[in-house]
């Protein structure tokens, strides 16, 4: 599903260039379930913003569905963001001025569905997520654990094939950081493709392959141990 | 490494509705409605009402200025205009003195006369189309009555200026032919002269008065005209014109007494064009002028004037309205400096839009809007704002000119300018931003 073939991505930091991926190669099949690992600043969001089609790597290439990603527009790649790829994050990034429901909406807004359309969905999903109570609510007048449920939910709610989350747990403590995972996981069973970024080996221990990065380096590539 | 089936059959947390459908083909998205950015521009600009309305007051006071300048120049206008027509519809001015762009309302004082009575005389014998012709010889000269004395217009004539410019004696009367034959020294006076002479209507009369020191007796006064926007009719002073020609003016000319002008009226107000027509051939046959020689005489109608008027308070009026402008484009410039603020503040904001699907189009049109909601407010505000002033303004000088509705819908469509002008350049940063930089930003 998607191909990676000696991704590089070099910041230019005024006058010197860092290097932050090294040559990344990396395949994700139809359905996987990935964990990324590595130390803080080793690149993992780099890595999941150029997957999420958010940021075009400096060199290599990326292939999303055989498409080369980084030959397309921006409009392409932002449709491609829309359609096939659901973004969470670990600071939640809803909008702080629309309501959960209407939080869910937006893709669908962008993605031109009517409005009864994008009303029924949008509660569906809410509801799946268990905020079928909370839907009015403003994301300052939700848990944390609610506010990421409402992300997961706007991440789904234009049908993805590819769920991408960066550090989704982070700021979650362990008890509601469990209840996201086992959504997520729910996801996965459901055919769902994920990729997520984390810390924690309890998290990663859930997913069905760990990639680990070391400085801009895939250092190893499996099923979690055990 | 298991690869699930997708959708997966198994039961779900995830209800997927239309997981089953087509997915839409690229090419058949619709972009964002426009209307869905509206409610949002407009809540934005609630959670911030201070600054809005602050933002805002440039477009309010500028569209409020254009609407009250235009309705106080229209006023004016409309009041000159019904004060030409009081003048009566079917007046004809010939005023003596090569044609000039200068404005109809000098009198070519100053200028030598080319026009005598004579002239005025054959009108009336020859012109079928004219009514009634009055010579007219103007000085602004010093009257005296006992203490007191006061500068004004006298104006010499004959009695046929009644009927020409129907203007009637209020008390006693006006003076007649026999009069004018014998150069008599009667005089008829305006109410402001009267004022200014220390007399009433009817104390006035039979009183002597000194023009130029020379003894008048006065027979009349003149009914009140008002001030129309030449003269004030009330100040003027009425004698005969031979006695205006030889006692006042004191020149003669070889053709007989010279006059600075000859107000004609026609017969009806559809003989205006063949009054003139008759009126132009007659004085070029009687002062020699051949074609390539220019008339050394001006004929203006009614119409002239009112336009000529209109000429003048539509520069009025666009002079009051373009600087009125000039404050909506510092409203336009106040509207930029803000929507800058907001791109900045809510770039964060354009990031998690961008990342769920916005594209850089759909960010420009969401910030173009609210820039054009925000000027669109405050031109409906400056709307109300500008409708109170000049209703009130019409009040107060008891103008019957309505609210001036083009004003209205020009401002409008203006603030809408102003909104895509000025909202531009701030929608198109916001647009530009670079999603994963503006996702980063806090
Ligand atoms: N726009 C940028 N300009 C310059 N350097 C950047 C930029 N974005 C990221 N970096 C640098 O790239 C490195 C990797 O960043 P990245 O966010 O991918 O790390 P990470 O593995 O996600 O770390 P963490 O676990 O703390 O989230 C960091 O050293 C960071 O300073
Ligand atoms: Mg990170």
């Amino acid at each position: 599903m998607l191909q990676l073939e000696k991704i590089r991505k070099t910041y230019r930091m005024g006058e010197v260039d860092v290097p932050i991926l090294h040559g990344i190669d990396l395949t994700v099949l139809r359905g996987d379930y990935i964990a990324i690992m590595g130390a803080s600043g080793s690149g993992k969001s780099t890595l999941m913003n150029i997957l999420g089609c958010l940021e075009q790597p400096s060199e290599g290439r990326y292939y999303f569905d055989a498409r080369d990603v980084t030959t397309l527009s921006d409009n392409e790649r932002t449709d491609l963001r829309n359609f096939q790829i659901g973004f969470i994050f670990q600071q939640f990034n809803l909008l702080p001025r629309l309501t959960a429901l209407d939080n869910v909406m937006l893709p669908m807004v962008y993605a031109g569905y009517p409005r009864h359309e994008r009303l029924e969905r949008a509660r569906q999903m809410l509801a799946d997520v268990g905020l079928a109570e909370r839907m009015a609510n403003l994301p300052s007048q939700l848990s944390g654990g609610q506010q990421q449920r409402v992300a997961i939910a706007r991440a789904l709610v234009n049908q993805p094939e590819l769920l991408l989350a960066d550090e989704p747990t982070g700021a979650l403590d362990s008890r509601t950081g469990r209840e996201v995972m086992d959504l997520i996981t729910g996801l996965h069973a459901q055919g769902l493709t994920i990729v997520l970024v984390t810390h924690d080996a309890q998290v990663a221990r859930r997913t069905r392959r760990i990639v680990r990065i070391q400085d801009g380096r895939i250092t190893a590539d499996g099923p979690p141990a055990g | 490494m298991t690869v699930h089936p997708y959708p997966a059959p198994s039961p779900s947390p995830l209800s997927r509705p239309g997981a089953g459908e087509p997915r839409r083909a690229r090419s058949d998205r619709r972009r964002a409605d426009l209307a869905e950015t509206i409610p949002l521009a407009w809540e934005s600009l609630l959670s911030n009402r201070l600054r809005s309305v602050l933002t805002m007051l440039g477009v309010i006071i500028g569209i409020g200025a254009v609407i009250t300048m235009v309705t106080i120049g229209r006023g004016a206008q409309t009041q000159t205009e019904s004060q030409l027509k009081s003048l009566g519809s079917n007046l004809l001015f010939v005023q003596s003195g090569v044609a000039t762009t200068g404005s109809p309302v000098s009198q070519g004082a100053g200028s030598a006369s080319t026009l005598v009575w004579e002239d005025a005389r054959a009108i009336a014998a020859s012109s079928p189309a004219v009514a009634d012709v009055a010579p007219v010889l103007n000085r602004r000269v010093q009257v005296v009555f006992a203490e007191r004395n006061t500068s004004t217009q006298v104006v010499g004539t004959t009695p046929s200026y009644v009927p020409v410019r129907d203007f009637l004696p209020l008390t006693g009367r006006f003076f007649n032919q026999a009069e004018v034959e014998r150069a008599a020294r009667v005089a008829v006076l305006g109410q402001t002269v009267v004022d200014a002479l220390g007399l009433t209507p009817s104390s006035a009369l039979k009183q002597t008065i000194r023009i130029q020191g020379e003894p008048f007796s006065v027979i009349g006064t003149m009914e009140f005209k008002g001030v129309n926007s030449f003269r004030d009719m009330d100040d003027q002073v009425f004698i005969p014109l031979t006695t205006m020609a030889t006692r006042i003016v004191g020149v003669n000319s070889i053709a007989g007494i010279a006059v600075d002008s000859i107000s004609a009226s026609a017969t009806r107000p559809d003989q205006m064009d063949a009054a003139q027509y008759q009126i132009t051939n007659l004085l070029r046959l009687r002062h020699g002028i051949v074609p390539p020689r220019q008339d050394d005489f001006l004929i203006r109608n009614q119409a002239d004037l009112v336009s000529a008027s209109n000429s003048v308070a539509g520069i009025f009026t666009a002079l009051l309205g373009g600087s009125a402008a000039i404050s909506l484009i510092v409203g336009g410039i106040g509207i930029m400096n803000i929507m800058l603020v907001s791109v900045t503040e809510r770039t964060r904001e354009i990031g998690i839009r961008r990342a769920i699907g916005a594209r850089s189009s759909d960010i420009l049109w969401q910030f173009l809007i609210e820039s054009v909601v925000l000027s669109l407010c405050g031109g409906l505000l400056g709307i109300a704002l500008g409708v109170i002033a000049s209703q009130s303004l019409n009040q107060v000088f008891g103008w019957k000119g309505g609210i001036a509705v083009d004003a209205v819908i020009l401002s409008l469509l203006f603030c809408l300018g102003i909104g895509v002008f000025f909202g531009a350049y701030p929608a198109r940063k916001a647009a530009r931003l670079d999603p994963i930089t503006a996702l980063r930003s806090d």
